[in-house]
């Protein structure tokens, strides 16, 4: 253990000094609208899921099919050379042959809809699964595309990780079973990755400004998640240490200018702990048999939201926030959830644009979708609140959260699993939880403990990939270093014996 | 300079309360890394004339190197990554550098800075967890070892409540917080009083609590000339507090009986909301106190009825209020909504509203004993109208005695509403409920009562 020099500096008499007052770096901030939903009238719920998938397919398939063509170009077994087949329906037996599709998992365990509405028969409804693997070896891989399906089998398949709705390339020939034996294949990979400071140089030209040249240094990006405010009475400390930390005023004066560089706080989801989903009218109205006079206490209680509210309010003054709703948060369950409504926060909102305020700027207090795309200081950062990588947990076996993280990217969709086991909205046209550009930042927020690693793609992309843990349990802030894409850890906790 | 000595004298000493280093900066007003000295030297000094006669907890934060990647999860992870990546990435030449670098990347060493809360009985094995010290300052000083760290948030909790009509853009900077040129901030337009922007927050958290008292004390005696003067006594203040309103309008709204309560609560919910951004309380308080000119006869009973029940609540609670307050901040918290109540007193700084007020409590105490007769006879007629409140009333009643809701006479009517205050009060935050900061700590209690209640 070395003690700095300047460590005790705060353990003597209070003296003359002057302390500097210090200023923050500044955040460059430019979100995109990428996940913001038709408002209103405009925003139907009846369309068929089944497009999504063919958006997906359609949007994705010219391209797996360029890097199928160009690695299996002249591949030959045994004489025989494989052969392109455009659908799935087309393959013949015993012919090599490659085709492009979605893939779907098919496992018992998987909860189904026919269940959902078979519910009533049942006694209990069971558990949520923590893995949707059977052990017995009854899941089954399709592959699918307009035409229908087709049974893979073979040895490759257990060393890739695929889930419901990534889109593979499959080389192989169809066995007498009619399964589709898989030789290889191949994904998408990451998709083009823009250049630092693109969109804005972008925006500065159309503009008929000078591209700047100069940029101020960019500072740090703070990524938290799972705060999970519940309102009771032992709130966490540690939310105030981190209050504490941001605006400066805890720790000495090296301490504080590191916090001075901090530009932005990200919030990525459950900020409150048992927020959703929220109860219906119907719920609320029949949940309680007797009417209660008035405003009833034991079905609603505010003091998470207003904690929640005074932390950000506090915040506010001194660092500007992005804050996106995650699964315990009050906001729509299906992805993409929309912004937190700005009602929640009637202190922090006088740091947000007025909805009515058009192209006044990012707000300063950005309530955002989750998933959420957008550039700080140049980067792109791509976040979400964490279902898309839970969901393709319970598909996988591993552990490896990065891992899955990295698929995700390199699969080009945010959700792959939705709309199948992760709820969506039926998005018809496009499916904007395709990746169209690499992010430089992906992170995913409330994973069982944080972990990160930078990945590279076939175009030289390089991303920076971080598994951003749950606040509440592990008192860990993420920094994002916003010129190196470096990644460091602030920690608070109490010293208990024992 | 030696200010801070009697301040912490006073506080850590005689109240024993627990007081932060921010506390101190924003009671004395000065920057945070001052009051962390003033706190280490009243700690040194006080433990030198009276060993263990206060407690200190220190903050530690360091440095510790800790591998990101645990080995037990690297490995399996780098080899999946690698059958994965293996087909994807077009040139296999490739293979090799991608596997260098993910070698190398999940090697990376993440620094980690730690702050630790540390009692100073553990200064030593807590210290022993660094691999470097960076910075060690006081963080409370406290009477006592506290048992559970947590019981610190209150520290930061009052400073909310207690400061938050200052400006943080403004007044901040002196306590060394970090400064933001850039931030972007609402302007109100906000009509008549407060011009600067604080007034909106300032509003809503701190001058409901004590105005929203006088107001509707001075609202609620019935006679037209009284209200008058009450309002315009109270008007400077009444600008800026639209939860008055929302206390006021509900008691005007009593037709109908079973769902009467409901809608009111929405409505102050809605008036809420609005109290914190949007200006239009002026309207409101013209609808309140103009629906209160021209009341229904019933409608001035209920009102005068609730309100009066309401104050005898704060009677009955200020003093038990005022010696927890003192020591325990978290029971203060559930009773925040007492304390709201017992603020009473505050309004009073302002000049001239005190005369006014205390004029008007004098009748008002007065009246409320005229007052109540009548209500009695008005409650028992409409009885049915005011279930609600009854049901509510079984509840308790059931605990204790039965007797209470069937006799209709006077003295049962009094005693009932002395019993009443917990349901009563359990009401008073949500009428109230624009005032955020006292409803947020008055919500704790009052959840619990009424979830108590509920059971039946």
């Amino acid at each position: 253990m070395a003690v700095a020099e300047t460590a005790d500096s705060l353990l003597q008499r209070p003296s003359d000094n002057a302390f500097p007052i210090l200023d923050r770096v500044p955040s460059s901030y430019n979100p995109l609208s990428t996940f913001i939903l038709p408002k209103g009238e405009d925003r139907h719920y009846t369309q068929q899921f089944a497009d999504m998938y063919f958006a997906r397919l359609a949007r994705v398939k010219p391209a797996v099919e360029q890097i199928a063509e160009e690695a299996w170009e002249g591949f030959e077994i045994a004489g025989e050379t494989a052969r392109r087949v455009d659908r799935a329906l087309d393959v013949r037996q015993g012919e090599l042959c490659w085709v492009v599709g979605t893939v779907y998992m098919e496992m018992p365990l998987k909860p189904n809809i026919l269940d959902d509405l078979s519910k009533e028969h049942w006694i209990s409804a069971p558990p949520d699964r923590e893995k949707y693997i059977s052990p017995g070896g009854k899941d089954e891989t399709m592959l699918e595309d307009e035409s229908g399906r087709l049974r893979l089998t073979g040895q490759h398949l257990q060393s890739q990780m695929l889930v419901t709705g990534c889109i593979i390339a499959a080389m192989g020939t169809e066995n007498a079973d009619g399964a589709f034996e898989v030789i290889d294949s191949r994904i998408v990979d990451l998709p083009r990755q823009p250049e630092r400071w693109e969109r804005d140089d972008e925006a500065l030209a159309l503009t008929g400004k000078s591209v700047k040249k100069q940029r101020p240094e960019s500072g740090k990006v703070a990524i938290v998640s799972g705060l999970e405010i519940s309102g009771d009475a032992a709130d966490n400390l540690n939310l105030d240490l981190l209050t504490e930390y941001l605006l400066g005023e805890v720790s000495s004066s090296p301490g504080r200018s590191d916090a001075a560089q901090i530009s932005r706080l990200v919030i990525a989801g459950n900020s409150l702990a048992h927020a959703s989903p929220i109860p219906t009218r119907d719920e609320l109205a029949t949940k309680k048999g007797g009417k209660k006079y008035g405003y009833d206490a034991s079905t609603y209680n505010p003091t998470p939201t207003e904690h929640l509210d005074d932390f950000l309010a506090a915040l506010l003054p001194s660092i500007p926030i992005t804050l996106l709703p995650g699964t315990s948060d009050p906001a729509n369950v299906a992805l993409p959830q929309q912004p937190l409504h700005h009602a929640l926060f009637p202190h922090s909102r006088e740091y947000a644009n007025r909805p009515t305020e058009e192209g006044a700027g990012p707000s300063w207090f950005d309530s955002v979708t989750n998933p959420w795309e957008g550039d700080v200081d140049g980067w792109r950062f791509l976040g979400t609140g964490g279902q898309p990588i839970d969901d393709v947990f319970k598909y996988v076996a591993g552990e490896d959260r990065l891992d899955m993280m990295e698929h995700l990217l390199r699969w080009r969709c945010n959700a792959p699993t939705a709309p199948d086991t992760l709820w969506c909205y039926p998005f018809q046209m496009q499916d904007p939880l395709l990746i169209k550009d690499c992010p430089h930042v992906y992170f995913v927020g409330n994973q069982p403990r944080f972990e990160t690693r930078v990945i590279d793609g076939p175009a030289g992309q390089l991303v920076r990939i971080i598994a951003v843990p749950k606040f509440r349990e592990t008192g860990v802030l993420v920094l994002v270093d916003a010129e190196t894409l470096g990644v460091e850890c602030v920690q608070f906790g109490t010293f208990d014996r024992g | 300079m030696d200010k801070y000595k009697e301040f912490l004298a006073l506080n850590v000493l005689n109240e024993e309360r627990i007081i932060s280093y921010r506390a101190l900066s924003r009671a004395l007003k000065v920057h945070t890394h001052l009051a962390k000295q003033m706190l280490y030297a009243f700690h040194h000094d006080e433990n030198a004339k009276r060993p263990g006669s206060v407690h200190a907890t220190y903050i530690i934060a360091g440095t510790k190197a800790i591998q990101t990647v645990p080995q037990t999860n690297g490995g399996p992870s780098q080899r999946s990554t690698n059958s994965f990546t293996q087909p994807s990435s077009p040139p296999l030449s490739s293979m090799p550098d991608q596997d260098g670098q993910e070698d190398h990347e999940s090697d990376e060493n993440i620094t980690t800075t730690r702050f630790l809360l540390v009692r100073e009985e553990d200064m030593k094995e807590a210290k022993a967890q660094f691999d470097e010290i960076t910075s060690i300052h006081v963080y409370t000083i406290e009477p006592t070892p506290p048992k559970d760290l947590q019981v610190l948030t209150n520290c930061n909790r009052e400073i909310q409540k207690e400061y938050a009509n200052e400006d943080p853009l403004k007044d901040w900077r002196q306590y060394g917080t970090i400064q933001n040129p850039n931030v972007k901030r609402r302007t109100n337009r906000r009509p008549p009083p407060p011009a600067a922007p604080i007034a909106t927050t300032a509003a809503a958290k701190m001058a409901p609590r004590p105005s929203s008292t006088t107001i509707a004390k001075s609202t609620e005696p019935p006679p037209a000339k009284r209200r008058k003067s009450s309002e315009s006594a109270a008007s400077a203040s009444r600008a800026s507090t639209p939860q008055v309103d929302a206390a006021a309008i509900p008691p005007s709204k009593p037709e109908a009986k079973a769902k009467a309560p409901t809608l009111k609560r929405d409505k102050s919910d809605i008036f809420k909301s609005f109290a914190k951004s949007k200006p239009p309380k002026p309207k409101k308080r013209d609808t309140a106190s103009s629906a209160e000119a021209t009341p229904a006869p019933e409608d001035e009973a209920m009102k005068d009825a609730s309100e009066d029940e309401q104050e005898e609540d704060f009677a009955l609670t200020a003093p038990t209020v005022d010696d927890k307050a003192a020591r325990q901040a978290r029971k203060e918290r559930e009773e925040a909504l007492r304390n709201m109540m017992e603020d009473e007193d505050e309004p009073m700084d302002d000049a001239p509203e005190m005369q006014a007020v205390a004029e008007q409590q004098a009748t008002l105490i007065d009246s409320k004993a005229e007052e109540e007769p009548e209500q009695k006879e008005e409650v028992t007629v409409s009885g049915g109208r005011r279930r609600g409140r009854r049901r509510v009333m079984k509840k308790k009643t059931a605990k204790d005695e039965e007797g209470y809701l069937v006799t209709k006479e006077e003295p049962v009517w009094e005693s009932f509403s002395e019993d009443e205050p917990v349901p009563k009060k359990a009401k008073v935050p949500v009428s109230s409920g624009s005032a955020a900061k006292g409803k947020k700590g008055a919500k704790a209690g009052q959840g619990n009562i009424m979830s108590f209640f509920g059971k039946k």
